[in-house]
């Protein structure tokens, strides 16, 4: 390990962005290895195969590799950017497959599931003890409301389209979602107090 | 929807943080979050909630070979920045995309775009900085109808491309330029948004043989090709 490396891994996901904003492929490499396997797990669960996964998420480090020196810290943090890049290239992954519906896993199980952990860095730690109380507060919601965000959130489909899967009004649909949400906010707000 | 909150508005504010609402619906909220501080903090009391979606996924350890082929990538793409930077040769680092099947307006039709060059102002640059036969250049600048203005400012080999007027772009929304030389359309790599007061600019390297600069409107992080209409198009006098 280069002393470089060591350098960067003791920053911040903000304080590594204008290294790799300059092109230095050892801050990039620390940035992909903190949020390399979150992004693939969430590109995974949008397209359902190995391959797009992989594609979806090569793409997304790649452009921000491209447009680092652009982040805008007041817009959120690092992870959450690259993050969102990932869903929204998922999403049109989905989208361009014409005629092919996206998969959908309705299992809530699936998302309950939690691995044993292994070789966790504290912060790594801390972010699954995050993701599982989550995991909780989304697995808490009421069916309806789980269902109407995962379908918007992971599967890319707009309220209309969601109100004729299900066969309820729009305002209903609209209505789940900003309980559901509202819930997940209160769970975290409590959890952080 | 109007100018007026009303209970409506909560249940589209959530919508729209999951990306559920239809195009037009999306932008008729970004216009009523102008003038509604109530949908605007409600948009941000949520924020926290759609961050922590993706950890809700099961997770899943990506391939090394994905790692090895990102890391290959970075490692070439920082190679090449080295290589060219301080020198005046071809940006190599531009990403080359070719127009193919792309759904890019096509260049022969540009007469039909709407568009004027209103003034072309005399710009010295290099005279007296020893640049040496650099002459004079010219700043170019065009009005789009949307009462976009750009203006094209060189510096160097490359130019300075600044942008008034421009409309506030949704959150997940950022400018991405590009140049076109001969059938090659070239994405700019810097991208960038525009301030409060609707000012954005972005630097291009290498303006050689460039005909015409667009700008659009793409997904954050931007795009390897234009995904939509362009705001700005600029052709660039030989
Ligand atoms: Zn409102």
């Amino acid at each position: 390990m280069t002393i470089r490396r060591e350098k960067a891994e003791r920053l911040a996901d903000e304080e590594l962005m204008p290294l790799i904003g300059e092109k230095d492929p050892e801050a990039f490499e620390v940035f992909y290895d903190r949020h390399g396997g979150v992004a693939y797990s969430l590109a995974y669960r949008i397209v359902g195969e190995r391959a797009a996964a992989e594609d979806v998420t090569q793409e997304a480090f790649i452009s921000l590799w491209r447009s680092g020196a652009r982040f805008d810290s007041t817009r959120g943090s690092v992870r959450s950017w690259m993050l969102s890049i990932v869903r929204n290239r998922a999403i049109d992954q989905l989208r361009s497959k014409a005629g092919k519906a996206p998969k959908l896993a309705f299992d809530d199980d699936a998302i309950l599931e939690q691995r044993p952990s292994e070789e966790l860095t504290d912060d790594e730690a801390m972010r699954r003890e995050t993701a599982s109380a989550v995991r909780g507060a989304l697995g808490q919601l009421p069916g309806d409301q789980s269902k109407v965000i995962e379908l918007a959130y992971f599967g890319g489909f707009s309220h209309s389209e969601i109100a004729r899967m299900l066969g309820v009004p729009l305002g209903t649909v609209k209505g789940r979602m900003r309980l559901g949400l509202e819930k997940i906010r209160g769970e975290l707000a409590e959890g952080l107090a | 929807m109007t100018n007026e909150h009303d209970s409506r508005c909560s249940d589209d504010v959530a919508a729209y943080a999951l990306g559920a609402l239809e195009r037009g619906e999306a932008s008729e909220l970004e216009a009523h979050l102008e003038d509604c501080e109530r949908c605007r903090s409600e948009l941000r009391w949520l924020a926290p909630a759609l961050q922590v979606l993706p950890d809700s996924v099961e997770r899943m350890e990506p391939p090394q070979q994905l790692r090895d082929s990102v890391m290959a990538e970075v490692r070439a793409g920082a190679k090449r920045e080295q290589a060219t930077s301080g020198s005046r040769q071809r940006a190599g680092w531009l990403s080359r995309i070719r127009i193919g099947s792309l759904s890019w307006r096509p260049i022969a039709g540009l007469a039909a775009v709407a568009l004027a060059v209103v003034a072309v102002a005399g710009y010295e640059i290099g005279s007296d900085s020893g640049n040496g036969g650099g002459g004079s250049q010219d700043s170019i600048v065009t009005r789009e109808d949307s009462g976009l203005v750009a203006t094209m400012v060189p510096e160097g080999d490359g130019g300075r491309l600044e942008l008034a007027n421009v409309r506030q772009l949704p959150k997940d929304r950022v400018l991405e330029a590009w140049v076109q030389r001969g059938g090659e359309v070239e994405a700019v790599p810097a991208l960038f948004v525009p301030d409060h007061e609707g000012r954005a600019s972005t630097t291009i390297a290498d303006m050689e043989g460039v005909e015409t600069v667009m700008v659009t409107s793409e997904p954050e992080g931007g795009s390897k090709a234009p995904t939509s209409n362009p705001l700005v198009t600029m052709p660039i006098p030989e």
